[in-house]
């Protein structure tokens, strides 16, 4: 998914809430009816409204569902895995990793729980996975886009968490 | 159990104002701090970064406190309208609060505690640039706020199943699944905003329990530093307490739309059964929708995982659909008159609904991947918290004060507040929210750009918000001293 995408659907259906409830709530608001009149046809569609809300919820999970990076690690057995250590306030990991080839980064911590946050050469988010101590998350990516990559730490780690960075080269 | 029933009692008035009053007022205080911040972010001013998560782990605790503690002092009311409560204990859990907070802010302000309030072990021991006894005071403190909430859950728990019959009373079970026989005996079932008590009580109840048992967990090892916690372990309870807590502000504040909204249009707002189904919904699933903290968490049980995407949406979705629903429906050509109060618990439902969707989309694992701990998270819980809770805590402080003094606030009144209080949120979250989906971290004492140029337009939005939030202080302070004009009400 494309965060900027997230980002418009979020502001056109916000906008879209917003302006319908503000109508339905000004609406011939000085010509009053029974709250029976409104009640009858409200109730009416309220029945679809909370039905069609709720498949989309249950289709949108299913439809989620294959998208998500659990299984990734594990689907591909001959990927490439590097280690990366994460320790107040830097990284361990590799300086060049290879373009076009599934790699699995097998992230833990040395000390309390820090973020490892893939920032592509666009410095837009590529992928993220938590490091924390005494485990080990296996992070499967393929990078298809050569450059720079930045790492920042996306979990709050003490004083110089805003300054725990690292990258790496995609050739 | 008809609702004409309802004994207004003295007892419940005072402990509603003593609890609104202390949760408006840190949350002023916590507002100060926020912008403070915010405009640290911009780089208008300068704080170290010690300073700022010391001010951010009290502002954090801080606010989702403040706006507990007025949510809770309303459901107390709501619920004393029904069944005599006893205040000393309400006023005990108010003590437990206080004594809390006070705990907290020593560990901030002289202590400079600052790993946040959901730390997660091995933080607030590891790398620590704050004395011993903070993380200690810290600890206790939080300790004592959970206490006194779950002070409160089993009263409330307990007034109300034995006022209501039980579980199945007051979760309305007969009337849902047998609902013909239910009403042609002549029964109704609770009213709205018992469900908000109900859910607030058990869910509460259940996350002061795990908030507590990682707390105390956390007192031992600070205690004794060679008793090992496991992280994970930590940080699933440090979430199910941090999560539910936050999420049942709303849950608490709600309330005051069932029950101030007929009152400003004169029309009444019952029980139906997709409402009790949509409350069951967020019975069950509040408590593990805190899923969503781990998705990046790939160690964790992978099943739940799946389980977090499906609860996030089912613990939200249901209740905010009917109940806003439900809500429009109320105002719907009833030709309610626009007052401060009508404004902020409409408004409340809006920005109810659009805190809602930003949730939700982030609660969507492959969204997650991207937007998990950027500005996204605080985007869209400030603004449910901001633009619901505290409208819905406001709105039903108005309701009641305008009622009182028989008078509403003049149209440019209204304009004033509403500007800023609107105007002013949206410039201060809309930052936020764009910021987040470029990818800039939350929790970052410095942000990389283009961070720093929106953290300068929200500190702006903020400030507007304040002068909003004081305009509409000193409109209620005017409203409480005016007399009333009406016969009385
Ligand atoms: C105008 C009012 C407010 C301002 C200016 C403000 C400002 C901020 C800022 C700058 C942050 C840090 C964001 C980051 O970089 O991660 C923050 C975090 C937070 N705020 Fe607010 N805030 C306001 C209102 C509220 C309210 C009403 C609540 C809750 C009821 C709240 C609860 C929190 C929480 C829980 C955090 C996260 C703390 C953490 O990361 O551990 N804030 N706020
Ligand atoms: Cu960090």
């Amino acid at each position: 998914m494309q965060s900027t995408l997230v980002l418009e659907i979020f502001i056109g259906v916000a906008g879209l809430a917003i302006v319908l409830m503000l109508w339905l709530a000004n609406y011939r608001s000085s010509d009053p009816i029974p709250q029976a009149d409104v009640s009858a046809t409200g109730y009416a569609i309220r029945r679809y409204w909370l039905w069609t809300t709720l498949i989309v919820a249950v289709a949108v999970f299913a439809f989620t569902v294959p998208q998500f990076p659990y299984q990734k690690a594990k689907a591909d057995a001959n990927a490439r895995h590097y280690p990366v250590v994460a320790q107040q306030y830097s990284f361990s990991m590799p300086s060049t990793l290879p373009l076009n080839t599934p790699i699995v980064f097998d992230v833990t911590s040395k000390d309390v729980n820090h973020g490892f946050g893939i920032y592509g050469p666009n410095d837009k988010i590529f992928s993220q996975v938590q490091a924390m101590p005494d485990y080990v998350n296996h992070l499967a990516v393929t990078f298809t886009v050569p450059g720079h990559y930045t790492v920042r730490c996306l979990e709050y780690c003490g004083i110089a968490h805003a300054a725990m960075q690292g990258g790496f080269d995609v050739k | 159990m008809s609702q004409t029933n309802i004994a207004d009692t003295s007892a419940g008035k005072r402990v509603m104002w003593t609890y609104m009053l202390t949760g408006l007022g840190i949350f002023f205080l916590m507002v100060l701090v926020g912008i403070a911040m915010r405009a640290a972010q911009a780089g208008w001013i300068g704080i170290d970064p010690g300073t700022f998560y010391s001010l951010l782990s009290l502002h954090g605790i801080g606010m989702i406190t403040a706006m507990a503690i007025a949510g809770l002092g309303i459901l107390w009311y709501f619920v004393s309208r029904y069944t005599p409560l006893n205040q000393g204990v309400a006023f005990l859990a108010y003590g437990f609060f206080l004594a809390g907070v006070a705990s907290v802010i020593i560990s901030v302000i002289p202590g400079h505690y600052g790993a946040l309030w959901t730390a997660l072990y091995p933080l607030p021991f590891t790398g620590t640039y704050w004395p011993n006894w903070a993380t200690g005071a810290w600890l206790i403190g939080n300790s004592l706020v959970m206490i006194g909430f779950m002070i409160w859950c089993a009263q409330i728990l307990g007034a109300l199943l034995a006022r209501f019959g039980g579980v199945r009373g007051i979760l309305a079970i007969d009337y849902v699944f047998k609902n013909r026989e239910f009403t042609q005996s002549g029964k109704e079932p609770p009213p709205p905003e018992m469900f908000a008590a109900a859910i607030t009580a058990i869910d509460g109840f259940i996350g002061g329990t795990a908030g507590l048992l990682v707390v105390v967990a956390l007192i031992v090892h600070w205690i004794d530093p060679s008793v090992a916690i496991d992280p994970l372990w930590a940080k699933n309870l440090i979430y199910q307490f941090g999560h539910t807590f936050a999420n049942l502000t709303m849950y608490m504040a709600v309330a005051g739309v069932y029950v101030g909204l007929p009152m400003c249009t004169k029309r009444a707002y019952h029980t139906s059964i997709p409402l009790a189904i949509a409350w069951w919904g967020t019975l069950t699933f509040v408590i593990i929708a805190y899923f969503h903290h781990l998705y990046m968490d790939f160690a964790q049980l992978q099943f739940v995982q799946y389980v977090g995407e499906i609860s996030s949406y089912l613990a939200a979705i249901p209740v905010v659909v009917v109940t806003v629903f439900g809500g429009v429906m109320l105002v719907h050509r009833s030709g309610m008159k626009w007052s401060v109060g009508s404004m902020f618990l409409f408004a409340g439902m809006i920005g109810w609904v659009v805190g809602g969707l930003g949730a939700v989309l982030d609660a969507t694992i492959p969204i997650n991947i991207e937007l998990h701990n950027t500005l996204w998270v605080p985007a869209h819980f400030h603004t449910y918290l901001l633009e619901g809770v505290l409208l819905f805590i406001m709105g039903w402080a108005f309701v009641n004060l305008e009622q009182r003094a028989g008078s509403a606030s003049s149209l440019l009144t209204r304009w004033l507040i509403g500007t800023g209080m609107f105007g002013g949120g949206a410039l201060f979250l809309l930052p936020f929210y764009i910021a987040g989906a470029d990818g800039v971290p939350r929790r970052y004492a410095t942000e990389p750009t283009p961070g720093p140029y929106y953290a300068g337009v929200a500190t702006v939005g903020a400030a507007i918000l304040l002068l909003g939030f004081l305009l509409a202080i000193i409109e209620a302070v005017r409203l409480a001293r005016s007399k009333n004009t009406s016969v009385a009400a």
